[in-house]
């Protein structure tokens, strides 16, 4: 067991050892997808706690996201406080609104849970994030600046230091993937996913389906919300369009296409979501063959429902699920042992 | 020495009253068995002790703590455990995390330092471990401990649902159905390993099941509900013979004896129109039925009697292709029908009405019968329907869910007799339906056989069935366990009535050798196999057991002298004051 979590730990820094290089030899707008792409896989990440682990549907990760940077945004540029302790702020608060929503819930199960979670998407995106009456924590039109944040007292500025932004998400994000791989083993983790797998029984045997389910929602808007903290410091401001509804299903979307029960498939799935696009912008134009094309942000869209359509027949545990599988299908055949399962996240 | 103490339980549903007043008492290491017919509320209570359901009225007391409005974590907590009829094991999990939850989330775990791996975590994890072990091992399970419980054949998962409740630490055991899906010989494994689990692990038990066999084998006494009231209770042997169960079981022993020999007897040596070969089907990893064989023959009425979970239901499906068949092979009107879809067998002919009747509740009872020209390709006359159903004439505008059961079921019989059938398969066309009623609809069934219609009845009023019928097939254990000619079977109303109040496990010393440390046991006087199996904690018995050995008596002839001694005390002390 012991020696199971140290192999997790070496992983999880070699992992990070690698992932932090990747950018720095790209140019500026690839570091701000990179950076991007953790606070996107932050978003997925609470749907593996919250989906994968505890079966719970979720239709507004993006709704908490968009809490921690707005929590964040307005503290440093209207408190003018270290940008840490505004992400701790903005991840408490997101923890608090998952509280909240998480008491639906406890009722609600399926489409119905589904349902109202796209109608608290759909109130916050047109009526907080957008509306007069929240400017005080909006920021109005123009959203947060927060050129002149601090962090322990340093400098930092979107535009120049990118690179370490980029740096510190990935090293929270690898900690808290660490640590969710761990919840998953652990008793606390059995006891979530006892939740997924029949609620009836889980409550039978002892389990406190209150607490769990509100630790649960809670526990996945504040990783939502991390990510989302940190936005304003990678973007330099805040605004409405990236945790608008739309980014809410293509959390659940791509979580799924990806495979929404494992910790390493919300890596996957944040670069997915933060790198295609601009790549399709940049590079989806010019001729081929004599013939001008143009691939606009739209066609992310369309290839995005034709995989979702494709995972779903062909791949039905997720790309990462998939890779697992065939991974231990390898081992299994190369020991000729085979007898225990082995489970890694 | 009560345990669970129940008192004046009441349930509606509506305006259904599900339970009504009753009243239980369980003692500490009893095995109590909870029996009755369908709809007999059985489920309720057990639902409502279990805390599924909330009471209207009564109260609930576990070893001083009232239950009655607690929620479940909180019964789990107090040493309620329970198993589920529908299997409710945590699927994607190995068979050793199913049993860790209910230890841990007993336990004084904390959520981050689990997600940590904090030494208390890693310790706690370990202790766990071992006692998750230890348990499979007692139930023969340590094979299983890494395979994943959704994987398992049904009867194992049975075993592992036991486990992981005995994995609470449980002072009662509520086991519902523990014995569905299983065949005979399952079963009465299934009863030697509740008596070790007795032995072993000092819980009491509340058991409901259909199975009589079991309940027989395993309870030390017996509780009878009927109609939401408390018919009997007392000791199996008692429970076997008494007429007021055999009535609420078999129906009302009928006098009437019309009908059936005047009608022709059809002729033997023709291809039966229905066939069924070797049948086996279920659902998911649970498979119901096994070598079902069966004929019906062209305008013949053939009744399907048998306990609660014996198969019938499923077989009804099975036929009629609304689940697949695994096994065999179905003929009907010399056409190989297995795995045909079931719109297809439809417009061959065989009409099914399954439980509940299939009807469209929104729908009015005329567009309802119009429906058939659907199946039938034509428009057709509601007129006979009408004039075999002159309520139905009156009622064709209302729609069809504001009618009464009884009404419904007209309904649904009119709908058969439209499509112009060859076969009707109706299941439990009685169930909820005042006696009166359903005179009347048997009488309908007696039609449907003058049509030259031929009838497959699942039915639990045994007796009327077996008036209306030619022959019968009696399930057991889902197969067929007796067949025979209705008149016979009804003359034997003892050998069907082992069938549902199950036939084994008569004699006193079957219970005792079944006890597990069988030799002193095995010459009690029987009268006293109660008091010193049950009444007593499981310690005291042991020392009471191991004395009589030492002094080679027999140890109720103790327990009896011990008990003078205490009472003379008492006395005594009386006399004293």
């Amino acid at each position: 067991m012991t020696s199971r979590l140290a192999f997790r730990i070496l992983a999880t820094l070699v992992a990070f050892a690698v992932l932090a290089r990747i950018p720095a030899g790209f140019d500026v707008g690839f570091k701000f997808d990179s950076a991007l792409a953790v606070i996107w896989a932050f978003g997925l990440l609470s749907l593996v706690l919250l989906t994968g682990y505890v079966g719970q549907i979720s239709l507004c990760q993006a709704t908490f996201a968009g809490v921690g940077a707005y929590t964040a945004g307005m503290m440093v540029a209207s408190l003018h406080i270290d940008y840490m302790l505004a992400v701790g702020a903005g991840v408490a608060a997101a923890f608090m609104l998952g509280v909240l929503v998480g008491l639906p819930a406890l009722r609600l199960r399926g489409i119905t849970l589904a349902i109202v979670t796209l109608g608290i998407a759909l109130v916050f995106d047109r009526y907080v994030f957008q509306d007069h009456a929240f400017e005080w924590f909006t920021g109005g039109t123009g959203g947060w600046r927060v050129n002149g944040a601090t962090i322990f007292g340093l400098q930092v500025d979107s535009s120049k230091h990118l690179m370490g932004a980029y740096l510190v998400l990935l090293a929270l994000f690898c900690l808290v993937a660490l640590l969710l791989v761990n919840l998953h083993d652990s008793g606390a983790g059995r006891r979530l996913r006892a939740i997924r797998d029949s609620e009836l029984a889980a409550a039978t045997m002892g389990v406190n389906l209150t607490r769990y389910k509100l630790l649960a929602f809670g526990m996945s808007a504040a990783i939502a919300g991390l990510g989302g903290a940190f936005y304003p410091l990678v973007a330099g401001s805040v605004s409405p369009q990236p945790f608008w509804l739309f980014t809410s299903l293509q959390f659940t979307a791509i979580a799924v296409l990806m495979g929404v029960r494992y910790v390493p498939a919300a890596a996957l799935g944040g670069v997915f979501m933060a790198v295609i696009p601009d790549v399709l912008t940049r590079f989806g134009h010019g001729t081929f063959m004599g013939h001008a094309y143009e691939i606009s942000y739209d066609w992310f869209q369309l290839a995005l429902g034709a995989l979702l359509i494709a995972q779903l027949i062909l791949l039905p545990d997720g790309v990462w699920g998939d890779i697992r599988r065939r991974v231990h299908h390898a081992r299994a055949s190369m020991s000729a042992v085979g007898g225990r399962r082995v489970k890694v996240a | 020495m009560t345990m669970l103490r129940v008192r004046d339980m009441t349930v509606r549903f509506g305006g259904i009253t599900a339970l009504d007043g009753v009243s239980l008492d369980l003692n500490r290491g009893e095995i109590l068995g909870l029996i009755g017919p369908n709809g007999a509320g059985k489920t309720t209570l057990f639902n409502c002790i279990s805390g599924v359901i909330r009471p209207d009225r009564g109260s609930i007391f576990f070893d001083g703590h009232s239950l009655t409005y607690a929620p479940p974590h909180v019964r789990a907590k107090l040493g309620v455990a329970r198993t589920f009829q529908n299997l409710q094991l945590w699927p994607s999990m190995t068979v050793e995390e199913n049993l860790m939850v209910p230890m841990d989330a007993l336990g004084t775990r904390n959520t981050f330092s689990d997600a940590l791996y904090m030494p208390f975590s890693l310790y706690a994890e370990r202790a766990e471990m071992e006692r998750a072990r230890a348990i499979l091992h007692v139930l023969d399970l340590d094979r299983y401990r890494n395979a994943l419980a959704g994987d398992l054949p049904a009867g194992i998962q049975r075993r592992v649902e036991i486990a992981r409740a005995l994995a609470m630490k449980p002072k009662l055991l509520l086991l519902d159905e523990p014995a569905a899906g299983l065949d005979a010989k399952e079963t009465s494994r299934l009863s030697e390993l509740l008596h070790t689990v007795r032995e072993r692990f000092h819980v009491s038990m509340l058991l409901v099941d259909h199975d009589m066999s079991l309940v027989m084998r395993v309870c030390d006494y017996v509780y009878v509900l009927d109609f939401g009231k408390l018919l009997a209770r007392g000791q199996p042997a008692t429970i076997r013979n008494d007429p007021k169960v055999l009535a609420a079981y078999l129906g009302e022993e009928s006098q009437q004896r019309s009908g059936v020999q005047s009608i022709p007897r059809v002729r033997s040596d023709e291809r039966p129109l229905l066939d069924v070969q070797g049948l086996a089907a279920g659902y998911g990893g649970l498979e119901v039925i096994r070598d079902v064989s069966l004929a019906v023959r062209a305008g013949e009425v053939v009744a399907c009697i048998g306990a609660n979970g014996a198969g019938k239901t499923t077989t009804l499906r099975a036929i009629s292709g609304m689940i697949h068949a695994r096994r065999g092979r179905i003929t009907f009107a010399n056409r190989d029908v297995t795995g045909l879809a079931a719109e297809r067998i439809a417009q061959m002919g065989l009409v099914h009405i399954p439980e509940g009747r299939g009807l469209f509740p929104s729908i009015s009872v005329e567009d309802t019968l119009r429906l058939v020209s659907n199946t039938s390709g034509q428009e057709v006359d509601l007129g006979p329907a009408f004039d075999l159903f002159p309520r139905l004439r009156e009622r064709r505008h209302q729609v069809v869910g504001t009618l009464s059961g009884g009404e419904q079921q007209m309904v649904a019989l009119a709908r058969a007799i439209l499509s112009e059938p060859r076969l009707v398969m109706i299941d439990e066309m009685s169930q909820g339906l005042a006696p009166t009623v359903v005179r009347q609809l048997f009488d309908i069934i007696r039609v449907f056989r003058e049509k030259g219609i031929a009838v497959l009845l699942v039915e639990q009023f045994v007796e009327s069935a077996l008036d209306v019928a030619d022959r019968a097939y009696v399930f057991e254990h889902g197969t067929i366990g007796l067949s025979g000619e209705a008149s016979e079977l009804r003359s034997d109303r003892k050998l069907v009535a082992g069938s549902y109040l199950g036939t084994a496990a008569d004699e006193p010393s079957t219970i005792g050798a079944a006890n597990g440390n069988g030799h002193s046991n095995g010459h009690l006087d029987p009268a006293l196999m109660e008091i010193v199996a049950v009444r007593v904690p499981a310690r005291v018995k042991r020392a009471l057991e191991e004395r009589a050995e030492s002094e080679g008596r027999p140890a109720g002839a103790l327990a009896i002298e011990l008990l003078r001694q205490v009472d003379g005390h008492l006395d005594g002390k009386a006399n004293g004051q």
